[in-house]
């Protein structure tokens, strides 16, 4: 007997995972966490503006 | 206040009063409360992510303020409830992910050194309490979402044997502890980490010298940022 219908919502599996040994991720929480490492890393090497110049402080 | 028949005290520094002004001032030193300076070294994106976090805080304060005024159904049901039910959860996101990147930024230069070890623990525990008070969030959503996840998190803290230390199946602890008891442990530990970077200055990079606490800003602009 089938109790819940397939279209109803509570039935979605819910988005992509990435499955890699006991990690189990979402790829949209995969993408914030590469996000925010580019973010770190252009953080540490983008030139902070109106600063540039040594002498003009 | 004098007493009659005996002269004033000339100086009233055996007060508390007094005491506690002196210790405040102590705190931090002059000047360094609210600097117009700082050492050449923070002209970098780097030492923008700890202030960043404060603004996405005032944010998430100001939301949710807001939606303790106007309560469970106006967030669910008015269009102006959900926009503002989506600023408190957007600028947690924001608030979570430029607070990571500061961590990143300040383990990897060490930020310990120099006599902050209290800053570094303090920030930790910013950061933890933060993560309590997010997901006492979640629990507080009064929907089925959050009916679903205070299950799972019962299961998990039962699992780990804190359980009965508190019930997270009960919506009215979460939510007082969600507005009042974690906002406010956050809020006094992110004072007292302001307080510390204040009193010990902002860390120098690994290679640079580290600038005397009581003359950290040069009075010459030489090395500094006006």
């Amino acid at each position: 007997m089938q109790i819940i219908p397939q279209n109803i919502p509570l039935a979605d599996p819910g988005g992509s995972y990435v499955n890699w040994s006991v990690f189990h991720i979402s790829v949209t929480n995969v993408v914030i966490i590469a996000i925010m490492l580019v973010v770190f890393v252009l953080a540490l090497v983008l030139p902070f503006p109106g600063h540039g110049d040594e002498d003009q402080r | 206040m004098s007493t009659p028949g005996r002269p004033a005290p000339l100086h009233p520094s055996g007060s508390w009063t007094v005491g506690l002004r002196d210790r405040l001032s102590r705190t931090v030193p002059a000047g360094q409360a609210l600097p117009d300076r700082q050492p050449a070294y923070v002209a970098s994106w780097i030492y923008v992510f700890g202030v960043l976090t404060l603004a996405a805080l005032v944010v998430v304060i100001a939301t949710g303020l807001v939606l303790s005024i106007e309560g469970a159904v106006w967030w669910h049901i008015s269009d102006t409830g959900r926009f503002v039910n989506s600023l408190h959860l957007w600028s947690v996101e924001v608030f979570f992910a430029v607070m990571v990147v500061h961590l990143w930024g300040k383990f990897w230069m060490a930020a310990w050194r120099g006599d902050r070890a209290l800053t570094w623990i303090t920030g930790v525990l910013c950061f933890v309490g933060s993560i309590g008070t997010a997901f006492t969030g979640y629990l507080s959503q009064s929907n089925f979402d959050s009916q679903w996840i205070s299950g799972q998190a019962k299961d998990g803290l039962n699992a780990v044997g804190i359980g009965a230390f508190f019930n997270v199946l009960d919506p009215a602890q979460m939510l007082l502890w969600h507005v009042v008891l974690l906002p406010l442990v956050v809020g006094v530990v992110v004072l007292w980490h302001i307080v510390l970077v204040r009193r010990h200055g902002v860390v120098p990079p690994i290679d640079a010298p580290e600038p005397p606490i009581t003359t950290a800003i040069p009075p010459t602009p030489e090395g500094v940022l006006s």
